[in-house]
């Protein structure tokens, strides 16, 4: 038995409404990479933060190193060598990755100063120890996401953890910063035996780092495999309960005239920074234009700058041959244009409204809405909202309940449902899936494409390559707020992986 | 849709009773400890109020002055302002639209009380501009703002007072002239100050509660105060919006002055208002913004003063017992939300845990 590192053993764990795990046992062998795969909602991070010690279960024992978890806070989950990085990274941005590091606990001078040059000491040492490159007094907000994640590993490592979780930690890397996590996981779990739980969406990715691979299904872990022993086709339909099938997409229809037309756009982000640097494209009547850009390359900027949530620094923007440059969202959207942002919540609802006001939103001027042109029909919007949640498929306690209390996808097909049923000509989609599960990308993407070739102007942004591939008719690829480069018909991965990472291949060629 | 937004309603009254009751026991407790009887004062309280017309008189006038300043915070705080600075746009309507009927005396009532009102209005409205106008475009927050323009607007009407608008009267310091009493409010109940101004109290609750509740106004309204990212995403004038509602919120409260004055005190002194405004901010923060309960509450709390006075002189016990219990509402109500939903989850938890157990029985059978 010594050979467990984690051990599950008939855990459950209900919140109100929803059994988020449903009599879970699983161990974890020491010394593996073990992935843990699910759609959303599947009670994986669930899961990873009953082991943190973030939530007690309701039901069952967990043991870490053979001793059971009595006390469930992440203070004695540290303590018993677990260490977890976070979707969103715990940092303090302006500190430094030392102070980061040491942070809780701390070299003291005298027992009460903070020491400084011992916390860089410690940090350079740990860096050496495991090999993993990050300067130690730069403060952290000026690292890369990939340098930053990698900051939250050292910490886990810092505090001695042996049993090291990782939730979802490739979403925010590029391919190549995915590259270089993977190579430290295989080192840490090589040379110092740990244990990697990684939590994960991706399948290929499980294909390329894990051991073993667990898959979870609304709450239930349906099976333990060996990953030599699978293949992504078989652990898609594990995790739907159904095979798994990317249907094509017919897309039909010529692209039309020129709905979407950017000129040397100029455009700041929030510190005052140029983001957009004199960019130019142009989107016609039924066609996806996609970008593929890491984040942080100024595809937020420039999609604010078109819908006007931002104002441009100059050039500008027209709109089915009518100068939007510098309008605000609402004579924006009266153009004939929706837009899907990137951020759900802090962009996409309102939390705190119910569903049928979530869906309302946008059109409550509208006559059918509104008796005498003010007085709001409450049976109608009722109505309009069934109606859209069911074409959209919508799942949840009805179109009562606040947006708030629903799922991640569910949250995102409320907001999918409200921007498409504008039936605008024109179409500004960000991340349409992030945090979506396999079935309702389908849903989604199907969606997608029938307005396309209803003839309407869209332009995609995500950060998953696949779904810009799989979805757009030409795919433009962005670094520091330029266009590097321009696709159409056959392209190949690799090649706009490094498009995205600026034209490393002239670098190349130049020294 | 109705059944769930009731039970949540359901769950609020329970929440208010039992700290209501809560209160009123520890009332009691330091009733006790102070050596009087406390259901002879509860009594005297209750009886207080009620005990004949004029303070029936005295505490309808009282709830709607509550009422219309509750309301006040309550539309700023729809679209997600916090109006602190009623108190100071009350007395600028009040001492403002008191001078208004003093230039205009002599003229027909019928033309001085809507100047007198529209004035009262456009003062309150204008002072409550200054804020909005900080917030939206410098984002300067509104509390500090509004909380030091309250001190600017009750030294400058008391210096209006003592100075350029006093009366003539030398023995009066600190007040401006009266008002000819053929454009006073008619008292309703003699001896009280419940005056005519009631009814238009009643009609701009019912104006106020139909605009936040009913319409697409009040839906957008609503958006931004819970996202105005969201909302101004949406395509809402969100800046226009708030500037709008605190300027309303303003001119409300610039009435309420101007109702004391016309209504009550028949011109200009600090006794206007003895922090009305900020008794109003209390209801409407203890009724969780909702306008019905605003209005609820606003008797409730208008007996409550009102039968305290009255206690204070039939039973002896100092009136200040009101505002103990009320301090203690407003804590049991700031506390309840963590208590309720821990307690809430605790019993929802107990409940999948015994589901479990009685699946995994119907397994082992």
């Amino acid at each position: 038995m010594d050979d467990i590192a984690v051990s599950f053993r008939h855990v459950s764990m209900a919140f109100p409404g929803v059994l988020a795990n449903d009599d879970v046992s699983l161990d974890i062998r020491k010394g593996e990479v073990f992935a843990l795969v699910g759609e959303n909602g599947a009670g994986k991070s669930t899961l990873m933060n009953v082991l943190y010690g973030i939530n007690a279960p309701t039901d069952g024992q967990v043991f870490i190193n053979d001793r059971e978890v009595t006390e469930f806070s992440p203070r004695t989950a540290i303590g018993m060598g677990v260490g977890m990085v976070h979707q969103h990274f715990m940092l303090v941005p302006s500190f430094t990755v030392a102070q980061n590091i040491v942070m809780s606990r701390e070299p003291r001078r005298w027992r009460v100063f903070f020491d400084n040059a011992a916390a860089e000491r410690q940090t350079r040492h740990l860096v050496e120890e495991f090999g993993l490159e990050v300067e130690a007094d730069l403060p952290v907000e000026e690292l890369s996401v990939g340098l930053q994640q990698r900051v939250e590993i050292l910490k886990t490592l810092f505090r001695g953890a042996e049993i090291l979780i990782l939730d979802e930690p490739t979403a925010v890397l590029t391919p190549q910063e995915t590259d270089e996590l993977f190579s430290v996981i295989r080192r840490v779990v090589r040379e110092r035996n740990m244990t990697v739980i990684i939590i994960t969406h991706k399948l290929y990715e499980v294909m390329a780092i894990s051991d073993r691979v667990g898959v979870m299904r609304k709450g239930k872990l349906v099976g333990v495999r060996d990953t030599a022993q699978v293949d992504e086709k078989l652990l898609a339909s594990m995790m739907v309960g159904r095979p798994m099938l990317y249907d094509h997409l017919e897309k039909t229809g010529v692209p039309g005239r020129e709905m979407i037309c950017v000129r040397d756009l100029v455009v700041r982000d929030n510190r005052g920074l140029v983001a957009v640097n004199g960019l130019s494209l142009s989107v016609r009547a039924g066609e996806v234009l996609g970008i593929a850009a890491i984040e942080g390359n100024g595809q937020s900027e420039l999609i604010e700058a078109i819908t006007g949530m931002r104002r441009p620094e100059s050039g500008s923007v027209t709109l089915d041959g009518r100068d939007a440059t510098g309008l605000s969202p609402g004579q924006i959207r009266a153009m004939g244009l929706a837009h899907v942002p990137e951020d759900r919540l802090a962009t996409g609802v309102s939390r705190d409204a119910t569903v049928a006001d979530n869906l309302l939103t946008g059109k409550q001027r509208q006559r059918r809405f509104n008796r005498f042109g003010f007085h709001q029909r409450t049976s109608t919007i009722e109505r309009y909202a069934q109606e859209l949640y069911e074409k959209f498929d919508i799942r949840g306690a009805g179109t009562d309940v606040t947006v708030g209390s629903m799922s991640g996808g569910n949250m995102q097909k409320v907001v999918i449902a409200r921007e498409f049923s504008f039936d605008t000509p024109i179409l500004i989609i960000s991340q349409p899936t992030r945090g979506v599960d396999v079935g309702a990308i389908e849903f989604i993407h199907s969606h997608i494409i029938d307005r396309r070739n209803h003839g309407c102007a869209i332009l995609l942004s995500s950060a998953d390559l696949d779904e810009v591939f799989r979805l757009s008719d030409r795919i433009i690829t962005l670094y520091e707020g330029r266009i590097t480069g321009e696709f159409t018909g056959t392209f190949s991965k690799e090649e706009i992986g490094y498009r995205m990472t600026g034209s490393r291949k002239d670098k190349e060629a130049a020294s | 849709m109705m059944e769930r937004l009731k039970k949540r309603r359901w769950g609020y009254l329970l929440s208010l009773v039992l700290s209501v009751l809560l209160a009123f026991a520890i009332g009691a407790l330091i009733l006790l400890a102070a050596g009087f009887d406390p259901i002879r004062a509860y009594g005297a309280m209750i009886g207080g109020a009620f005990s004949n017309a004029r303070h029936v008189g005295d505490f309808l006038e009282y709830a709607m002055v509550l009422c219309l300043t509750g309301l006040a915070c309550v539309l700023g705080s729809r679209v997600g302002i916090f109006n602190v600075g009623g108190e100071g746009q009350l007395l600028l309507g009040a001492v403002v639209s008191c001078q208004v009927g003093v230039w205009l005396n002599g003229l027909s009532p019928w033309l001085v009380i809507p100047a007198a009102a529209l004035a009262a209005m456009v003062t309150g409205g204008l002072y409550a501009l200054l804020p909005g106008f900080l917030k939206v475009k410098v984002k300067v927050n509104e509390v500090i703002t509004t909380i030091m323009l309250n001190t600017i607007a009750a030294s400058l009407c008391q210096f209006l007072a003592k100075g350029p608008w006093k009366n003539a009267n030398k023995n009066m310091v600190a007040a401006t002239e009266r008002l000819d009493p053929r454009y006073w409010f008619k008292t309703l109940i003699s001896g009280s100050s419940l005056s005519t101004a009631i009814i238009a109290a009643v009609v701009i609750t019912f104006l106020t509660w139909y605009i936040m509740q009913k319409t697409s106004l009040g839906f957008e309204m609503k958006l931004t105060g819970q996202n105005p990212r969201f909302a101004f995403f949406s395509g809402i004038s969100t800046d226009r919006l708030v500037i709008v509602c605190i300027v309303v919120s303003g001119a409300m409260c610039g009435l309420v002055g101007m109702f004391r004055v016309y209504g009550v005190e028949h011109l200009y002194r600090s006794s206007i208002s003895n922090q009305y405004y900020f008794e109003g901010l209390t209801v409407a923060m203890i009724a969780r913004y909702d306008p019905v309960t605003v209005i609820g509450l606003s008797f409730f709390f208008a007996i409550l003063k009102i039968g305290a006075q009255g206690m204070e002189l039939s039973a002896g016990v100092p009136n200040q017992i009101y505002l103990i219990i009320q301090t203690v509402i407003i804590f049991f109500m700031a506390a309840e939300n963590g208590i309720f939903t821990s307690l809430r989850t605790g019993a929802m938890r107990r409940r999948a845990r015994a589901d479990i157990r009685r699946k995994e029985e119907q397994e082992h059978v």
